[in-house]
């Protein structure tokens, strides 16, 4: 009589068998993001060597900066997790924790959603609000509840956004020369000057074409639409994402820009082109938007959740101080990640029923009443016609 | 329903390790171990230690609802009234009977006269009669299914086995493959059924051509092919593919009833020979054991002898280290010990070494087991509420209709036991409601 291990049904599991685990999808997810770091350092870098703007080594910089937030915030979670266990003071076992918790993630993502002259104490200060505020202080990977990489990048742009901008910010050193840049970056001319016209907006930046390949000043990983789409075909081709997320946030950008236009009086579909390719839009859509732990988890709330991000975006964008909504959408999302989730997972268990309609339908007059506030508000702050919605918002 | 279609899953079925065996007959064990549990009831015993006992004798009985007599497998005596493990993972009361090799039948079991004239309440009776119960895991008393008030038009067999590592409905069915059609056959005039379906997965070629040359002889009678994966087992999975139709808590619901083709056998055999249900079939298999193998057993047959008469388990085998499984693997549940009992629901028995012992990270968030989960939940959400012990949200987020298939802990990245997760929250709403 033999005696045998105990275990729990299923006791099959694709883990095992050489399926997906958690560290496969994230290093996925960090081969996913050598198409942006690589077009961030050409662009950047390699760009204005070959122009002969820079030096040498400073081509090298915006590599070195990217890499520098993995490593800083690698260094700062090893810290916390020194300082909070005793039992974690050997190098093998912070490794091994570090290695656990993903600690390269959010300060990759920090240094890519930066303008290339952020001081690197700049950065020091994000990594540590990203990894030590928004992810540890939490209890840590999987229990955070706002994209550490957002909270860093949030915290740098409400203290230090204009120390940013007079150690260089957003242009390269090629780009410094161009005198036809009014404001630092499209979305930057758009909150300047407030009105939707191709010859302010698209105009001193080239063309749309530009906007797509990237050749637009912005901060380093955000500004080529060409590499994070061959980003995010990677990452659904490999499920570490859902493609259905960011195809919903971008489209619903897209679609509520495109009625702007129309309202302001310009229906070419340059603008709606613009709105989506301008901005971080893209990169938050395909990097941000997809982060499993802070957004909902079943599919139904991912694409809530999606819908909800492009309406806000827009309402940030297009009527906020600040130039850029997605960010900031992002954040306000997180908070509603556990509502969403729990509001969707019933609608989902039960169906369309008497018990769940009230919620459903509440969920929906959300989505389309920001929208319309979104859209008639930003028409009135643009259009000529004073008052085109009566003016009533 | 957008966002409501379930895809399933495809899991590698390793039935390939059992399958290339011919079904084995071990007839005689020296003893037999009757339990006197069956799905929740503790059974009545009728016989008494020393009685002498013939094949097809009524041992002992269920009271109650599907209220069934239960029938020795052997003959001899018997010798005992002891506790012995169970497939449940406990340990219960079983009548021990001291084979004497003789097969001495009882009198009730011979040839059936009359088949073509029985009507549909003899076929139920005979049921009933015979202690027939559903052979798929379940166990429910087969007969408590056709006294149902509502017309049915379809019988559907199921043949499809989608639990990984088991065989033992396939290679019945290629054994017995007229036996599994003529128990639809009755099975189809005990419910005044029109239709008959077989359901079977598509790669089962050998059997589903065996039953098409059988087939002209049986009109009404269909196969219907299902895809490879995972739970295409599911009674309202196949009802849903075979008939379109979708109930809520009984496939009578929707004119459907759905048995297993193990059943289908036993019910033969009941009708043209009045055999009880005395025997089943059981894979052994697992990598644990040295030559995976299927046997036609009598019910109360030590497991043990017939992991000693595969040729026992691998050399390299720790069992401090293996899993031994009462059931298929994602279903099934770990016994501790390798001294179990043969009973109606077990149709396998599974060996396998544990995986490594590795960290696993916290979860993530993927949504992977919504994605799969066939009945639209959210793991995750029916976890945290378990954690914070809410209970009107595990009842919110519609945790009983969970049959736990497994698939979520299946896809896990993270290795998390959210199955079991999920259950303990059903345990917990269950208790609370009350």
């Amino acid at each position: 009589m033999a005696r045998f291990a105990g275990g729990k049904a299923p006791f099959l599991r694709s883990v095992d068998q050489g399926g997906q685990d958690t560290k496969k999808i994230m290093r996925d997810f960090l081969i996913g993001l050598i198409p942006v770091i690589l077009f961030a350092w050409y662009k950047n870098g390699i760009q204005v060597y070959i122009n002969g703007d820079c030096t040498i080594w400073e081509m090298l910089y915006p590599l070195a900066f990217i890499l520098l937030g993995g490593i800083i915030s690698m260094l700062m979670e090893g810290l916390v997790f020194v300082i909070t266990d005793k039992e974690t003071r050997s190098l093998k076992a912070i490794m091994q924790k570090i290695n656990l918790s993903f600690a390269v993630v959010p300060g990759l993502l920090i240094a890519l959603i930066l303008p290339m002259y952020t001081p690197i104490w700049v950065l020091v200060f994000g990594c540590f609000m990203g990894t030590v505020v928004g992810k540890m202080l939490f209890g840590g990977f999987g229990h955070n509840i706002f994209n550490p990489a957002l909270v860093g990048y949030l915290a740098i742009g409400f203290t230090f956004s204009g120390l940013i901008g007079n150690s260089g910010g957003y242009l390269n050193p090629s780009e410094v020369l161009v005198d036809s840049y009014a404001g630092a970056t499209p979305l930057g001319t758009l909150a300047m000057f407030k009105t939707i016209s191709w010859d302010t907006l698209v105009a001193p930046y080239g063309t749309l074409w530009n906007f797509f390949l990237g050749t637009i000043p912005g901060s380093l990983g955000e500004t080529s639409a060409l590499a994070i789409l061959v980003s995010f075909i990677w990452l659904s081709a490999r499920k570490v994402i859902k493609w259905s997320t960011p195809v919903i946030y971008v489209g619903t950008v897209f679609i509520l820009s495109w009625i702007i236009g129309i309202a302001s009086g310009d229906s070419g579909l340059w603008f709606p082109s613009y709105s989506i390719l301008s901005g971080g839009l893209m990169f938050g859509a395909v990097f941000m938007a997809t982060e499993p732990v802070t957004t909902p988890k079943n599919p139904l709330g991912k694409i809530i959740y999606a819908l909800l991000l492009g309406v806000l975006t827009v309402l940030f964008r297009m009527i906020g101080n600040y130039p850029e909504g997605v960010a900031t959408s992002l954040i306000v999302m997180n908070i509603f990640t556990i509502p969403v989730d729990q509001v969707t997972a019933e609608i989902r268990a039960n169906g369309i029923t008497k018990k769940t309609w009230v919620k459903a339908a509440v969920m929906l007059l959300i989505i389309l009443g920001i929208g319309f506030y979104a859209v008639t508000k930003s028409v009135n702050t643009y259009t000529i016609f004073v008052g085109f919605f009566g003016g009533v918002m | 329903m957008i966002l409501r279609k379930a895809k399933g899953k495809h899991i590698d079925g390793r039935k390939q390790m059992s399958r290339c065996q011919p079904l084995q007959e071990y007839l005689n064990p020296s003893h037999v171990y009757l339990p006197l549990v069956h799905q929740n009831a503790v059974l009545k015993r009728v016989v008494e230690v020393g009685d002498d006992i013939l094949v097809g004798q009524v041992v002992a009985e269920r009271e109650g609802f599907g209220a069934m007599p239960f029938h020795a497998s052997v003959s001899g005596k018997v010798s005992a009234v002891k506790k012995v493990w169970h497939a449940s993972g406990k340990m219960v009361e079983a009548i021990e009977i001291e084979n004497d090799n003789l097969n001495r039948l009882s009198e009730s079991i011979k040839p059936e006269t009359n088949v073509d004239n029985l009507t549909r309440e003899q076929l139920i009776k005979k049921m009933q009669d015979a202690g027939l119960c559903g052979m798929g895991g379940a166990s429910f008393p087969t007969y408590v299914k056709y006294q149902t008030k509502s017309p049915i038009d379809t019988i559907i067999i199921n043949d499809v086995e989608c639990e990984p590592y088991l065989t033992c409905d396939c290679l019945l069915s290629q054994t017995f493959p007229e036996k599994v059609l003529k128990g639809l056959k009755y099975f189809m005039k005990a419910a005044n059924a029109t239709k008959g379906v077989i359901a079977i997965k598509y790669y089962n070629r050998n059997v589903i051509d065996l039953f098409n040359s059988l087939l002209p002889n049986y009109p009404g009678i269909a196969i219907q092919e299902m895809k490879d994966i995972y739970p295409a087992g599911w009674e309202k999975y196949i009802v849903e593919q075979v008939s379109g139709k979708t109930y809520d808590k009984l496939p009578s619901e929707a004119g459907v009833i759905v048995n297993n083709a193990a059943t289908a056998v036993a019910f033969s055999d009941m009708v043209e020979n009045n055999i009880p249900l005395i025997s089943r079939v059981i894979t052994i298999t697992g990598e644990g054991i040295k030559q995976p193998q299927n046997f036609l057993v009598p019910i109360g047959t030590k497991v043990a002898e017939l992991i000693a008469k595969t040729g026992g388990y691998v050399d390299n085998l720790d069992p401090a280290k293996s899993w031994y499984i009462a059931g298929g693997p994602m279903t099934g549940r770990a016994i501790l010990i390798d001294d179990l009992i043969v009973d109606y629901p077990l149709g396998s028995v599974i060996v396998m070494p544990m995986p490594e012992e590795k960290d696993h990270p916290e979860c993530l968030g993927c949504g992977r087991c919504s994605d799969v989960c066939p009945v639209f939940l959210t793991p995750t959400s029916i976890k945290s509420a378990y954690e914070r012990k809410d209970i009107a949200a595990i009842g919110k987020l519609n945790a009983m209709k969970c049959m736990g298939c497994g698939l979520c802990s299946y896809v896990c990245p993270s290795h998390v036991e959210i199955t079991d997760f999920v259950a303990k929250a059903k345990d917990m709403y269950r208790k609370g409601a009350k």
